[in-house]
């Protein structure tokens, strides 16, 4: 999966969490290769992402979305429009 | 911002306005930016505005605080939303985070991380929990058994919390209440109806939590609950984030939370605006007074008139608690005069409800001009309300300092919800002195009339028949000497704004000084309108005067009266300390004027320095002033221990 794939607006959304550039968000990344991405951070992320496609993920489910290509698929799954 | 083009139009923009380190463009561009409400553009605002601190408190005069949250809930999501609202409101928060099972201890203790933050600004944010948790088992039943002795046994605890971090530390507190649970077993009939069930017994437990704030300096309760009623109870908490991550607020109210934390933090700040001056035709009456006519201005109780009426009874509201009522209006004078005249009974204001009145054909600038001279005050204390654009635009353009609020004319009833939705008459304390302040411009437009009928000034001030009372500043009411240390701008010698455990100090310190003075004359009671602090090495600190007095040679009594005290507490000399400001010229030469000498030596960044030999000459108060309160006598609140 190339970083093409990643629609704009999710990519915005990790981008502006991270406070990093867009051009570092790959499906590839993750809690462990970004440095900035602690587990506050990730609790933004999950309300951000909540909000824009208007998805509720399961509690027990948020730990596990460790990587933008996890969290992408997690939002196909739940049907939302990326 | 009506596309996904236009928005990233608006964030590139500000992200070049982020490398230019222009602040203005980046408040601009941000303003612009959150109204899509999406939380990763606040985000990106916040981050901007991270990379902006410097530029923000130097271009755009926010105010950087060094703030510390305490808490036994997840705040961290919030944080961006809190930067947002108080870089919006002119702060910059520098906020450090409690432990969550920590907030005792941070409170309690000595030496606590609290305490060595050194914080300007503690947020106590408390869950329902923690302030009370054996409340929900209580209430179960409504029928009372130990509810009382829980919320009494709570309250201790938060008032002792409190007390025990005012005693050690002077950063302003926020204790925020608790919100009303939904969604309780008794259901809302049974909440609604029985005193002891919990809804009643959580509004009770904020009732008296606000009591103790009242009773700490520099406290103010957050009424987190008016604000989440205001949002929708059932959408303020997502219980499946709380449940999971301790989240108190659900996500999409993070942004009305953060407003609500910062508008009320604001009033430990900031001082509120004074004065409210109102255009005339369709902003205090519907229609054209010129051309309708007396009887065919709208007013009174019938619709539409009715929504003037409602307005007018607002003014008065705010009149009452001391805010000064000014009309500004382009109207002949006389018609204004027969139209309060004769619509009367129509009318909830007339025209002696207004302190002053600018009516004429003159550019509304130029009134506004001549009422902050009239009335002493800064341009920054003012507010201006008018349905005309062009006139709104002009006071914007030329007096940028006031607050300008643009009349819905055709919908007259949004006025006041507008004007409520405001910040700039805030307050958390009335004082006396406040309620007081209309009927002080009333005397003072007397004094005028005096004063063109008698010769010389001295045979003017003699004839006023001004009394000086010197008090303790900690018996002022404190509040009201904090207030003063806040508001005053123009007679200020170094313009410190000392929060109330600071006063305390200079007073309970051996060979410190807090002194008031309350000022009355045949006209009018003025209240507490000066103040002076003096440190234990006979340096005043602090000394200024409300600009209602000035002129009067108050301000040499009140040097005279700390000069005598220094002398016998065995002061050879006083040290006067001036820091210029852009509004404090007037009593720039104060110092020399009183036989002072530079002493160039100590100058330091700001400050310049005088002193005057106590042995070789005593400040002298002005024959024509009465002075009571005795300066060999200590003050009871000089031996106050504020521990």
């Amino acid at each position: 999966m190339s970083s093409q794939q990643i629609p704009s607006s999710l990519r915005d959304i990790f981008a502006d969490t991270l406070e990093i550039s867009s051009d570092e968000v790959t499906p590839e990344l993750s809690m462990e290769s970004a440095e900035t991405w602690d587990s506050f951070r990730h609790l933004q992320l999950i309300l951000s992402i909540e909000d824009e496609y208007g998805v509720q993920f399961d509690p027990q489910k948020i730990p596990e979305l460790t990587t933008v290509a996890k969290v992408q698929q997690a939002l196909e799954q739940k049907g939302a429009t990326l | 911002m009506e596309s996904e083009v236009d928005r990233q139009e608006v964030r590139r923009a500000l992200s070049d306005a982020v490398r230019d380190e222009d602040a203005h463009a980046v408040l601009r561009h941000a303003q612009e930016l959150l109204r899509s409400g999406k939380p990763a553009d606040t985000m990106f605002c916040a981050s901007a505005f991270g990379k902006m601190k410097d530029a923000l408190v130097k271009q755009a005069a926010c105010r950087p605080l060094k703030t510390f949250v305490v808490r036994s809930v997840t705040v961290e999501p919030i944080l961006p939303f809190l930067t947002v609202e108080s870089v919006l409101a002119g702060y910059i928060l520098d906020i450090e985070i409690g432990g969550y099972g920590a907030y005792m201890d941070e409170m309690l203790t000595p030496q606590s991380s609290l305490d060595r933050s050194h914080a300007e600004l503690v947020l106590v944010l408390l869950d329902l929990e923690e302030i009370s948790g054996r409340l929900p088992d209580l209430c179960a039943t409504g029928l009372g058994t130990g509810v009382e002795a829980e919320i009494a046994e709570s309250i201790a605890r938060v008032g002792q919390m409190l007390r025990s971090y005012r005693s050690r530390n002077a950063g302003r507190l926020v204790l925020q209440g608790c919100v009303v649970p939904d969604n309780t077993s008794l259901g809302p009939v049974g909440d609604g109806n029985l005193k002891y069930g919990l809804v009643n017994a959580v509004k009770e437990l904020n009732r008296q939590m606000l009591a103790v704030c009242t009773t700490v300096p520099d406290c103010v309760f957050f009424d987190v609950d008016e604000i989440a009623a205001r949002y929708g109870r059932a959408n303020w908490r997502d219980a499946r984030l709380f449940l999971a991550s301790r989240l108190p607020i659900s996500a999409g109210a993070f942004e009305t939370y953060a407003r609500g934390v910062v508008r009320t933090m604001s009033v430990l700040f900031r001082a509120p605006r004074k004065v409210l001056c109102t255009d005339l035709d369709n902003t205090l009456w519907g229609g054209v007074l010129g051309e309708d006519g007396a009887h065919g201005i709208l007013t009174g109780s019938a619709f539409p008139g009715n929504c003037y009426l409602e307005y007018q009874r607002y003014l008065k509201q705010l009149g009452a608690r001391g805010i000064l009522l000014a009309l500004v209006s382009k109207n002949n004078e006389a018609d204004v005069e027969e139209a309060f005249q004769l619509r009367a009974a129509d009318l909830a204001v007339q025209l002696d409800t207004f302190v002053a009145k600018k009516i004429g054909w003159t550019e509304k600038s130029d009134a506004l001009r001549a009422l902050a001279n009239d009335l002493s005050l800064g341009l920054d204390s003012f507010v201006f309300v008018d349905d005309n654009p062009t006139e709104c635009e002009a006071i914007r353009r030329y007096l940028p300092e006031v607050a300008v609020v643009q009349a819905p004319a055709d919908k007259p009833w949004e006025l006041v919800p507008m004007l409520a939705d405001k910040w700039f008459f805030d307050s958390a304390a009335i004082t006396e002195d406040d309620v007081n302040r209309s009927k002080e411009y009333e005397a003072q437009a007397q004094r005028d009339a005096l004063r063109d009928i008698t010769t010389s000034r001295d045979e003017f001030l003699q004839s006023l028949g001004i009394i000086c009372t010197f008090i303790s500043a900690v018996d002022a009411p404190l509040a009201r000497s904090v207030q003063l240390l806040a508001k005053t701008n123009q007679f200020n010698l170094t313009t410190r704004r000392h929060s109330s455990t600071e006063v305390e100090h200079f007073a309970s310190t051996a060979g410190g000084q807090a002194v008031a003075v309350r000022v009355r004359d045949r006209f009018g009671d003025a209240g507490v309108v000066g103040l002076a602090l003096v440190s234990d090495q006979f340096v005043i600190d602090s000394l200024l005067l409300s600009c209602r007095v000035i002129g009067r040679g108050i301000e040499t009594a009140l040097l005279s009266f700390v000069a005598q005290r220094a002398a016998k507490m065995g002061g050879k000399w006083l040290i006067g300390e001036f820091i210029e400001t852009k509004k404090n010229a007037p009593c720039a030469d104060f110092y020399p004027q009183h036989g002072f000498e530079r002493v160039a030596e100590l100058d330091g960044a700001g400050s310049i320095f005088y002193r005057l030999d106590l042995t070789e000459r005593m400040p002298k108060s002005p024959a024509w002033l009465t002075i009571e309160g005795d300066p060999t006598y200590e003050f009871a609140a000089d031996t106050i221990v504020t521990s």
